[in-house]
């Protein structure tokens, strides 16, 4: 057996780390652990007692928005395959694509699951109106071709909101909902640290582009307010607790240097 | 329809690959699966191979740039959920062969230069024709030049390369069989997807058809400067028969080689054009 | 694995490192050979070794098999992130992500 130094990750050089990082390779070995044995984002034979009707209707809204969330992120990521600015970032965008595609996928049959047919349907009539304008305006960047925004409004804001949001959830969720979320949690977190790196790197020398993504912050702020509001709503999670919630979008765009 | 699309959920093709035929799989082959010395020592046989394996790259970023572009311009979820599982296949196609570059001696920093000396003018054309509808969320016209046309030549130029490789080099036929794989569920899926629409926008059959012909056009091409000129022998020919079609890939000249891999391609576009209602345009010059 | 009471001031800058043998705690988000390097956070009360860090991004607690030091530079696989470890308020390692 080899020992740890052989395959101690923290002596790889940087460039070493980035792509093995954002390989198909490694993708293909992280899903692997969380996802294998595992039927639409969930153990096959986990029990699902029926939820009662106020609970089920409260979690039907949520889900709605999660997909409106979702939908954003798979055409968002679609688009950014072609913008990607070199080929390791091009390949790890196309493993978000089907990674998107698979929290689609499972909170659609979760609405399945508890009697939504029409889920067309009942998520545009569910949608938070901040998040479809979310969602409008981060395809707007995708469509302008601009990489950088584009990364930041999808990778950085998007994904952090769904990621926080999605921990507060599976804390106290129905338990096939829970383990549902908890794999699509694991899956947030290489998309949010893509973003963040991405950008990093790119804005360490660029003071232009990073005021310029001040901006971009300036603009969908009221929005990204807008959709945790409703988000952390739907969840009735206390007034109170809320800006605890938002603490590491906050943390993240400081690190950025995009506050101000 | 929604039946049929029902067998392309991301959970299927989890099963599928991830869990299926890859698995165990590093970067498409074997963990201890290695290119044959044979080639490695040789710069006349490794060079062809690097030339060879430029065009599978080459062909491979076009695919996954048109899969993924694709994925905005489909009218339904169930579509976009497949070209989503299509989008990380072709990513996966492109690090597999970029890493069989690796593996060939290109250093990393020289990728990109090595790429462009060695891909086909006529190869990056033909992926222009078909981007050029991806770019305009041409749908229609997009799956039928990605999942009819690029993907059934690469299922046809994959398995010419499978059967020539079993013997002579294991590990690279071990890393295409797994591509051929995924190649089966994409043509699959522009057949039974694009069937439908075509039936539903007859008006479109004309633009299509021509661009069919000019991606013809320049696969031909490429094809034909493949095969021209000398061709480089492996030093210990096969001892068995490589059978394509046909052809003894082991004993087959040139000629024959691109003869039996043109007749095959051009006919399977034939017959599945023909199912979803679209009629094969011969391209304009012969090339 | 080895545990540890970590603190910064304890480490003299001489000192050999002491080595750590990871064993896997059931982290799976990265590719199997990598588990042992990751394992998941308990929050604030959560005691971390003279080997460990939390990543600021993702909130997951990054392992070395030696004892790390001021200046070390560790990768969070899970996020990608690369970050410089440093000395911290409590007694315990912090890292700071580098772009």
């Amino acid at each position: 057996m080899p020992s740890d130094e052989d395959f101690d990750p923290h002596v790889l050089a940087e460039d070493a780390f980035i792509e093995e990082v954002q390989s198909f390779q490694f993708w293909f070995g992280a899903v692997e652990g969380y996802l294998t044995g595992q039927s639409y984002g969930h153990d096959p034979g986990m029990a699902d007692p029926p939820l009662d009707e106020t609970q089920r209707e409260r979690l039907i809204t949520t889900l709605c928005n999660y997909c409106v969330g979702e939908t954003a992120a798979l055409e968002g990521a679609s688009g950014l395959v072609s913008l990607a600015p070199n080929h390791p970032a091009k390949i790890f965008m196309a493993t978000q694509v089907v990674d998107e595609a698979r929290h689609l996928e499972v909170f659609l049959r979760r609405l399945n699951d508890l009697g939504v047919e029409d889920t067309t349907t009942e998520i545009v009539r569910r949608a938070n109106p901040a998040l479809t304008e979310f969602k409008d305006a981060l395809m707007q960047l995708v469509a302008a071709g601009d990489w950088d925004a584009a990364v930041f409004a999808q990778n950085v804001i998007l994904e952090t909101m769904e990621f926080t949001v999605f921990r507060s959830h599976a804390q106290n969720a129905d338990p096939m909902t829970a383990e549902i979320l908890e794999g699509v949690i694991s899956d947030e977190r290489r998309h949010f640290g893509f973003g963040e790196n991405d950008l990093g790197r790119r804005l360490a020398h660029d003071p232009e582009g990073r005021a310029r993504l001040r901006d971009v912050r300036r603009d969908l702020d009221g929005l990204v307010l807008g959709v945790f509001e409703g988000a952390l709503a739907d969840l009735e999670v206390p007034a109170a607790d809320r800006h605890v919630l938002g603490r590491d979008y906050l943390e993240t765009v400081e690190r950025l240097g995009l506050t101000q | 329809m929604a039946d049929f699309l029902s067998q392309y959920s991301i959970q299927r093709w989890i099963e599928m690959c991830p869990q299926g035929y890859l698995e165990n799989t590093v970067y498409g082959r074997g963990p201890d699966e290695h290119e044959p010395e044979a080639i490695l020592d040789d710069t006349e046989q490794r060079d062809a191979a690097i030339s060879s394996t430029v065009q599978l790259v080459v062909g491979e970023r076009c695919a996954l740039a048109a899969s993924s572009g694709l994925i905005n311009a489909a009218p339904d979820y169930p579509s976009k959920r497949f070209l989503a599982t299509q989008t990380l296949d072709e990513a996966r196609h492109v690090e597999v062969f970029t890493q069989r570059l690796f593996d060939l001696g290109v250093k990393k920093d020289d990728l990109e230069d090595t790429v462009q000396e060695h891909a086909n003018p006529n190869l990056v054309k033909f992926a222009e024709v078909l981007l050029e509808k991806v770019g305009n969320g041409d749908f229609l016209a997009g799956v039928v030049g990605q999942n009819i046309v690029l993907e059934g030549m690469a299922f046809t130029v994959f398995e010419l390369l499978e059967t020539a490789n079993k013997e002579l080099n294991p590990k690279f036929a071990h890393t295409l069989s797994g591509t051929i794989a995924d190649e089966r569920r994409h043509v699959g899926f522009g057949e039974n997807r694009i069937g439908s629409l075509v039936r539903e926008h007859p008006e479109k059959k004309p633009e299509i058809e021509q661009m069919q012909q000019e991606m013809t056009y320049y696969m031909l091409a490429t094809f034909a400067d493949a095969f021209s000129g000398p061709q480089v022998q492996p030093a210990e020919p096969p001892t068995g028969e490589a059978d394509f079609h046909g052809t003894n890939l082991a004993t087959a000249t040139p000629e024959e080689m691109e003869a039996v891999l043109s007749n095959t391609v051009l006919g399977e576009f034939k017959t599945r054009l023909d199912r979803i209602g679209l009629e094969y345009q011969s391209p304009p010059v012969p090339a | 694995m080895t545990t540890s009471d970590a603190s910064t001031s304890e480490v003299a800058p001489d000192k050999p490192r002491r080595q750590y043998d990871l064993d896997e705690t059931g982290f799976n988000e990265v590719p199997k050979k990598w588990r042992k390097f990751y394992r998941h956070w308990g929050g604030p009360g959560d005691k971390l070794g003279r080997n460990e860090v939390v990543c600021p991004v993702c909130k997951i607690v990054i392992r070395s098999a030696r004892e790390l030091r001021p200046g070390d530079k560790v990768y969070c696989m899970p996020c990608m992130s690369r970050m410089i470890v440093v000395e911290g308020p409590d007694d315990h390692f912090i890292a700071e992500v580098i772009f």
